[in-house]
């Protein structure tokens, strides 16, 4: 037995992330864990590398119990961690970010030969082309990845933790990573592998576990199980969900937006109609260009092309401000650096967005204003004390509902979600989603832009598939499954079969 | 966690008025010093709490003070202007020039309003538009200004002339009676502007977009307010407060001296408004505060006087308040 985690227990404020976890692994291991986004995995995996010190629980290494407490001391362990969002110096060289903190010296000074040699070497043994003197920043985002996982790579460890190490990657080059792991692991590596495709987890992985809502559901034998059952393992399901998915449109037909053939620098060629009481979600891996498409519908990022809102036409230079007055609101993805205001009070938070929009007298009415706030805590149930409270004692559930509440009274009736639930707890979520409906219902039209698949399937009327800045697909509310979705995202349909067969 | 519910469901008196008490330190620090100061004063001089004691230190705290109001929504957007002491130099300097040759207080007062409106907005323009951090634009400003009046001063002061004398200089000096007391004319100004200020900031948009756009750029961004706007605007209203204050510190004075004039008034200013409670990141502040910390910046000189400290250790003393202020400050904001 190299690594036991026992009994890890993990709170953020008053959200448990990890809840009573046990864990292990062999020598020479490739494991899976398993999770919808939120489930906890990453936590875990974060715990297990010393960048979160757990609340309770002990960690085993070999039979001994160590305390793990910075990413250095997991190192010296042999543990290392290749996470999901890449964390790489732009301006430096990528032989200088592969040896970031660990520099091979000679007489005091940096040995660059000796660590640009090595790092060739590993690029060689991954079979890639990346100049090890390149600048981080003129790389693709697959390129990118690619260092990150070679980084790893680069110095003796015993335990490789992957957080998504495929999202950006071709199929070749993810075949190559899997010829690399199993030959290190014939060395006695051993790797814990995160993703969502189920293909390459049955193919590269022994065992797996299951994580859902923060706790470990169920482990066992890839050989034992079929990808349907997994499935159910991971997606479970609380009371909340049963009968949930919403069946019918409340479409109208009238189409309130359309978007004729926009690019920007991350997504080209888009077009679409949004239709009054309508719900389309828009989804894709990181790097699709989803982001920068939600950005630009909202006028926050530049884009060629116009969009057309209730007969008004907007170029890119058309204000967020101008969007706004013509009832479009954005409930922006990355809430604590881009949605709320971190200083200012729960009702100021709310009643920025009718300020920017409807205030038209000298002074503001502070009257006005906390029936502004009691109006959209009791509409949203927002479980707050104070109108003056600062808006981040809220939970993070509850000041995503803070920023709804603020374009409601903004009176917008076009709504751009971006990434509505990330960091949210499954009770709030589902909460989230109902409200989402309900303003369709109530005859407000709205894009989701999200790459959590139950979340799609729940509200969406239809469903655009993004992949590599294109539209790859558009499916209609029946054609909606998770296997579909992933086969367009990962762009199977135009480079290989493999994924493709699973579809 | 069964344990920390029934600790929140039921807390004990001494944790309730513990936290009265961080209440008043968190949210109105500025009063807890100022009471202090206000009792080693009348500690050090029983007669502090006269009249004539009080209006004088509102006269001595009016032009520095002015200017902390617009330094004040400056910091609370996030930002800083140290060119403020130099454009007292070069507004005064030139408006008294504007003075001798209209002999009209009221267009010396329009000349000195609208030339800190330029300069405001060349300093918000360099900062929203040429994103120069706005430590180095009103860096490069203050050296600017500063360099010219010295230029056209040549050494000499700028000093009224004969005849606007006696009338300008009641700007300063003369006093509004009612009955018994006589009121300075800044102190009512400096309260009036206080007054108007503290309404901008905390009654109306401009105010909120402030604090918003101090608070968090990209979310205010998000939210639909035009943040290069707002930054312009800051600067714009401490160009023009800068102006008026020039018109006021012209009549105290009398004779501006280009080198000295106005020298070292952005520290008194930001130190005003750090001492009043407002985070030097942005986002947080009120005007009252500064209000406060202006007065308190002078009572403190006042105390240092009285108690015999020499003058050129007084510099020591009001800097080691300031770090000490936001000091206090750092370990409340660590707390949230």
């Amino acid at each position: 037995m190299l690594v036991e985690m026992k009994n890890i227990v993990m709170e953020f404020g008053p959200m448990r992330a990890v809840d009573h976890v046990d864990f292990a692994i062999n020598t020479g291991e490739i494991v899976g864990l398993l999770g919808e986004n939120g489930a906890g995995k990453s936590t875990l995996m974060n715990i297990l590398a010393g960048s979160f010190l757990p609340v309770r629980g002990e960690i085993f290494i070999n039979g001994e119990k160590v305390h793990i407490t910075n990413a250095k001391q997991a190192m010296r362990h042999g543990i290392r961690f290749i996470h999901q969002e890449l964390n790489l110096c732009k301006d430096l060289k990528v032989f200088e970010n592969m040896f970031l903190g660990e520099e091979s010296k000679k007489y005091g000074l940096l040995n660059k030969k000796t660590m640009r040699e090595k790092s060739q070497e590993v690029f060689l043994r991954m079979k890639v082309d990346i100049d090890p003197d390149a600048l981080v920043k003129d790389l693709q985002a697959s390129e990118k990845q690619l260092v990150e996982i070679a980084r790893a790579l680069l110095f003796k460890s015993d335990l490789i933790i992957m957080d998504e190490p495929s999202t950006a990657l071709s199929n070749k080059e993810i075949e190559n990573l899997f010829l690399i792991m199993r030959q290190l692991k014939q060395e006695g590596v051993s790797f814990i592998y995160i993703s969502h495709k189920m293909p390459e987890l049955f193919e590269i992985c022994d065992r797996y576990y299951v994580m859902r809502d923060g706790k470990m559901v169920a482990d066992g034998n890839f050989s034992e199980i079929d990808e349907q059952q997994i499935t159910k393992l991971m997606i479970g399901r609380h009371l909340e969900d049963q009968g949930f998915t919403h069946k019918e449109t409340y479409s109208t037909g009238e189409v309130v937006m359309s978007v004729h053939n926009i690019s920007g620098k991350t997504f080209r060629n888009i077009s679409f109609d949004l239709h009054q009481g309508e719900i389309i979600a828009v989804t894709g891996l990181q790097g699709s260009g989803r982001d920068g498409l939600a950005d630009a519908i909202f006028g926050a990022e530049g884009y060629t092309g116009v969009i057309i809102v209730k007969k008004e036409a907007f170029d890119q230079k058309a204000s967020i401000l101008k969007r706004m007055k013509k009832g479009v609101a954005m409930v922006p993805r990355s809430r604590k650096e881009r949605g709320i205001l971190n200083d200012l009070s729960i009702c100021d938070n709310i009643s920025i967005g009718y300020f920017n929009t409807q205030h038209k007298s000298m002074l503001i009415h502070h009257s006005r204003e906390k029936e502004r706030y009691l109006r959209q805590k009791q509409n949203l149930s927002i479980k707050s004390e104070s109108p003056k409270a600062p808006v981040t004692s809220l939970s993070g559930g509850n000041q995503q509902k803070v920023i709804l509440g603020r374009w409601l009274e903004s009176g917008a009736d076009i709504f751009v979600f971006d990434n509505p639930t990330q960091g949210i707890d499954v009770g709030t979520k589902f909460e989230i989603y109902h409200l989402i409906i309900d303003l369709a219902k109530a005859g407000k039209s709205i894009l989701v832009f999200s790459s959590e698949y139950p979340e799609i399937i729940k509200v969406a009327d239809s469903c655009m598939v993004m992949y590599k800045g294109e539209m790859a697909a558009r499916l209609d509310r029946k054609e909606i499954t998770e296997e579909k979705i992933m086969y367009y995202s990962t762009g199977a349909n135009r480079e290989g079969k493999k994924n493709g067969e699973t579809a | 966690m069964v344990k920390q519910h029934s600790e929140v469901k039921a807390p004990s008196i001494h944790l309730r008025v513990k936290s009265a008490i961080g209440k008043v330190f968190n949210e109105h620090s500025y009063w807890v010093s100022f009471v202090i100061i206000l009792i080693i004063a009348f500690a050090v001089d029983r007669s502090f709490f006269s009249w004539g004691n009080i209006s004088t230190i509102f006269v001595q705290a009016s032009v520095t003070g002015i200017i902390a109001l617009g330094m004040s929504m400056v910091i609370s957007a996030g930002e800083i202007d140290i060119s403020v002491g130099a454009q007292v130099a070069i507004i005064s300097g030139l408006s008294i020039e504007v003075l001798n040759k209209t002999n009209n207080i009221f267009t010396m007062l329009l000349f000195a309003l609208a030339f800190g409106a330029i300069i405001g907005t060349i300093n918000g323009l360099l900062v929203a538009f040429g994103r120069l951090p706005a430590m180095i634009a009103t860096l490069a400003m203050q050296t600017i200004c500063r360099s010219i009046i010295n230029h056209l001063g040549q050494g000499g002061p700028f000093t009224v002339s004969k005849e606007n004398f006696d009338t300008f200089r009641m700007i300063a000096a003369g006093t509004l009676s009612l009955g018994s007391i006589r009121i300075p004319y800044p102190m009512i100004m400096f309260i009036v502007l206080s007054l108007l200020f503290g309404l901008i900031m905390s009654s109306t948009t401009l105010g909120k977009y402030i604090y918003a756009v101090g608070s968090n750029e990209t979310s205010a961004r998000l939210a639909g307010i035009n943040v290069k706007l707002i930054k312009i605007t800051v600067f714009l209203i401490t160009g023009v407060l800068c102006g008026f204050s020039s018109w006021l510190y012209s009549s105290r004075v009398m004779a501006v001296a280009a080198a000295s004039a106005g020298s070292a008034y952005e520290m008194d200013a930001i130190a005003a408004v750090a001492i009043g409670g407002t985070s030097m990141s942005g986002g947080r502040g009120k005007i009252i505060g500064t209000f406060l910390g202006a007065l308190m910046f002078k009572i403190i000189n006042v105390i240092l006087t009285m108690a015999d400290v020499p003058t050129f250790l007084n510099g020591a003393i009001s800097g080691s308040i300031i770090i000490v202020a936001v000091l206090l400050q750092n370990i409340r904001n660590q707390d949230r």
